[in-house]
């Protein structure tokens, strides 16, 4: 055997190809200083449970939308994809790995604007419809940084598992959105007295027969909620057009709200004089009346529980890197990197523990971009040996909600907000 | 002249209501997917893009699924194809099969699938059979 050859074999061992064709006692003595890889390639699950999803993202292929980056498929009629882990490291999420959920298969391909408008109907005065052009030349434009988070995020974990999409942690995401004031198209169509609340309908549509849910999606907000006023119909993301399947040509931006009230290709704003009743307000995306939206199945089925329309997302905070998948080196300083938001309120604080929660310490804030965006957090952390470590993370808003490490269920898997871990490996370096 | 303003009144009637048919069904074009050899493998290209008013992304890629063979599996690939693709049941954890009949049941009724009775029967024994806890490997 020639070195060359050897050293080729070496290398295919590492790459897991030829483990069996290979007398492995024999190569250490020339590399001394090469480890042993993994004797071959393990895919992923192809499903989880009944546990909980172990991994940080769901467990789905890449896929390639219009558009878009490879994300991680969910379902593809309609489309449901999932933002990857390594997307976070930046305060806002780049429009084309930013996560998709459509709820009904007729999602839009192409949309002319020639005969697109904007619709301000209903309970109003004066309906408006309006261009793109004119949303965008005749009214002076707002930004606001906001995160938009899945009601079902990180639905994977519950125990039991509950039906739904199979979201790990990527169903969110954080953009700069520029738009029109909603408040500025209601008051520009007149909003008549005895008006309740506002309904929101985008181009969506599925198969199923009128008056079904599976025929139109549609949410509303009272026009009592404060929110109205912060709310923004976004024709740029990041400062560019929406993807399609993100929305364009508008989506409507709630900010502090979980996405099921963002709109995408939002195009009618009706004005309601009594509480819409349709299913996606009075029956889905409903969420317990107790503390954290907790509960039990058993609860759940003795039908005490009164439910609430979902609203604003609880505060959470992510370790994002290192993903735990290197090792690390005992004595090395490890830069840790992540997220916190809160629907609640800014960021005011967010730390780690190393000792399961028994004692935290404080780590530096990025720059704040308001209080709906993402906060990015970092800190320097040194495994002291060899050895397994659990480091955990908490985020703190400014009205002082925080994060408790006991797990939650309810029936529609929302509202998961627990203390995050990840687990490292530090590997002996001698 | 009487009959004039008449006819000019209908034009205007017709034309106000053409308008306001064509505010209400803006040019949209939806629902596009399309079978994909390669799902998940194979780069997508840009689509050509024209200056005018038409803003279009390419159709949405439907990769191939294998569902477990068995008795069912047609009627899945049938009525609940309709409005969403099977992979809407692999994504699923594994689920006890009173939760996979309460999903169907929840689909004809809530959401008007309207799956004939026996179909709906085979529909819930292939999911259980299949895909509930304990079944699936």
């Amino acid at each position: 055997m020639t070195i060359r050859e050897i050293s080729r074999r070496a290398l295919l061992n590492r790459m897991g190809l030829a483990s069996v064709a290979i007398g492995v006692g024999a190569w250490p003595e020339i590399f001394p200083a090469l480890g042993q890889g993994q004797d071959h390639e393990k895919p992923i699950e192809s499903f989880t449970g009944p546990g909980p999803n172990p991994h940080w993202n769901s467990i789905g292929p890449y896929i390639s939308e219009p558009q878009k980056a490879p994300l991680i498929l969910l379902t593809d009629r309609p489309v449901q994809l999932e933002t990857p882990r390594e997307y976070f490291q930046t305060v806002f999420t780049p429009n084309d790995a930013f996560y998709v959920r459509w709820h009904l298969s007729g999602i839009p391909n192409a949309v002319d604007l020639k005969t697109w408008r904007l619709q301000i109907e209903g309970n109003v005065n004066r309906p408006v419809a309006l261009s793109l052009a004119e949303l965008v030349r005749n009214f002076k434009s707002v930004s606001v940084a906001a995160t938009n988070q899945c009601s079902g995020n990180s639905r994977s974990r519950l125990q039991p598992r509950v039906p739904g999409a199979q979201w790990g942690n990527g169903a969110m995401g954080n953009a700069m959105w520029t738009g029109v004031p909603l408040r500025e198209l209601l008051d520009m169509a007149g909003v008549r007295e005895g008006s309740l609340e506002v309904q929101f309908q985008g181009l969506e549509t599925g198969p199923g027969p009128n008056g079904y849910p599976s025929n139109l999606f549609l949410k509303s907000l009272e026009l009592s909620n404060n929110v109205i006023d912060e709310c923004v119909v976004a024709y740029l993301m990041n400062g560019e057009p929406l993807p399609m399947l993100n929305g364009f040509p508008v989506r409507l931006v709630v900010p502090g709200y979980f996405a099921t009230y963002w709109i995408k290709c939002l195009t009618w704003v009706r004005v309601l004089s009594a509480a819409d009743d349709n299913f996606w307000m009075k029956t889905g995306y409903r969420i317990p009346d107790t503390p954290r939206g907790n509960t039990t199945p058993e609860e759940m089925k003795s039908g005490n529980i009164k439910t609430l329309p979902i609203g604003r997302f609880p505060v959470r905070s992510f370790i994002v890197s290192p993903g735990g998948d290197s090792k690390l080196i005992p004595g090395a300083p490890v830069s840790l990197r992540g997220i916190a938001f809160s629907g609640y309120g800014r960021i005011v604080r967010v730390e780690i523990s190393d000792d399961d929660g028994r004692t935290w310490s404080s780590t530096a804030l990025g720059e704040d971009y308001g209080p709906y965006s993402f906060r990015t957090w970092s800190s320097s952390w040194t495994p002291k040996s060899a050895g397994r470590y659990s480091l955990a993370v908490r985020a703190t808003d400014s009205k002082n909600n925080g994060q408790l490490d006991q797990p939650i269920w309810n029936p529609g898997g929302y509202l998961w907000n627990r203390v995050e871990r990840q687990e490292f490996i530090a590997g002996e370096a001698s | 002249m009487p009959a004039s303003t008449k006819t000019r009144k209908i034009l205007l009637v017709v034309f106000m209501a053409t308008a306001v048919a064509m505010l209400a069904f803006a040019d949209v074009r939806k629902g596009e997917y399309a079978p994909s050899q390669l799902g998940s493998l194979q780069q997508s290209t840009t689509p050509e893009l024209t200056p005018d008013a038409n803003f279009a992304a390419s159709a949405y890629p439907v990769p191939a699924l294998d569902l477990a063979p068995g008795d069912g599996v047609q009627e899945v690939r049938i009525y609940c194809n309709t409005c969403h693709s099977p992979r809407y049941v692999t994504m699923q954890p594994p689920l006890p099969a009173a939760t996979w009949e309460a999903e169907v049941n929840k689909m004809n009724k809530t959401f008007g699938a309207n799956i004939p009775v026996e179909d709906s029967r085979k529909i819930i024994a292939y999911l259980q059979e299949h895909y509930s806890t304990g079944a699936r490997h």
